[in-house]
């Protein structure tokens, strides 16, 4: 069984939690021109990265807060997580 | 107006299990909680209002991950972030609740009549709950409170003591008849009494 830090609850199942996407992935800004092609990168288009990856899940059955989490997509491996809010450094 | 409790057709009094030979706190002991007084509570996000400031029944709102604040009479259960979850046998109290969380600042919710609620008391209290939930038990302590899940059913659990175990379990309305069923039917190897 897997087990995710959550920067508010503490160690929990992954039962608990919800996978919600890469946590890379900005929005384009407000405001500005965009091509179809940067919607469709933002919207659609995703790289299925091997090896450590940001990721957003939410602890959804817990605090019900977003987290982002730095798992390995091979190993399984969760290395860090932060709160939603706080920058990938 | 008759209200029916959340689990009036599901809960019968007696012993059940392997309750023979069991006495005291060997034996669990599992009752239905109603006339509650449920109230969620949400800070909002822009709310600059400091928490501490609050009081409640003479509690204050602490954004402490697991932690409880209590009396005699009511619990403010931690459930997130700017989120709790008060609990209280005194049903004025969502009166005093309204005029101290100010709109502007808080959304205020009554849950009364959407939750079901189980207590449950006895020394193989934990065994029962771990066998459905992903939760470590061994960690959780006198007076804190967790969510998660029992058999794929998101609930949440206070733990009023430890000597002997007791706790009582949260879950939506329309979920608690399932969620009594699986506690119920983890208790049978312990044995357990209804009240």
């Amino acid at each position: 069984m897997l087990h995710i830090k959550c920067p508010h609850c503490g160690m929990r199942s992954q039962n608990e939690f919800s996978y919600g996407g890469d946590a890379t992935v900005k929005r384009p800004e407000l405001g500005k021109e965009i091509s179809d092609q940067d919607w469709d990168n933002f919207v659609y288009n995703r790289k299925s990265l091997r090896g450590k990856h940001w990721e957003l899940w939410q602890h959804l059955s817990g605090c019900r807060q977003w987290i982002k989490v730095q798992r390995d997509t091979a190993t399984h491996e969760i290395f860090k997580t932060l709160k939603a809010n706080e920058e990938i450094s | 107006m008759s209200l029916i409790s959340a689990l009036a057709n599901v809960h019968h009094q007696g012993q059940f299990g392997d309750f023979e030979d069991k006495k005291g706190d060997d034996l669990l002991k599992i009752s239905e909680k109603k006339n509650l007084l449920i109230v969620q509570i949400v800070q909002f996000k822009n709310s600059n209002i400091p928490i501490e400031s609050i009081d409640i029944d003479g509690l204050k709102l602490k954004d402490t991950p697991l932690n409880v604040s209590f009396n005699d009479n009511t619990r403010i259960l931690w459930n997130g972030p700017k989120n709790w979850l008060l609990v209280s046998s005194k049903k004025d109290l969502i009166n005093d609740i309204s005029s101290t969380c100010k709109e502007i600042d808080f959304a205020i919710t009554d849950l009364s009549h959407s939750r079901a609620v189980i207590d449950i008391e006895g020394n193989y209290l934990i065994e029962v709950l771990k066998k459905g939930s992903p939760f470590n038990f061994d960690e959780l302590k006198k007076n804190n409170s967790i969510n998660s899940l029992y058999n794929n059913i998101a609930f949440t659990v206070d733990l009023l003591n430890d000597k002997p175990f007791k706790v009582r379990l949260f879950t939506l309305r329309s979920f608690g008849e399932s969620l009594y069923h699986s506690i119920t039917d983890a208790s049978l190897e312990f044995g357990y009494e209804n009240k």
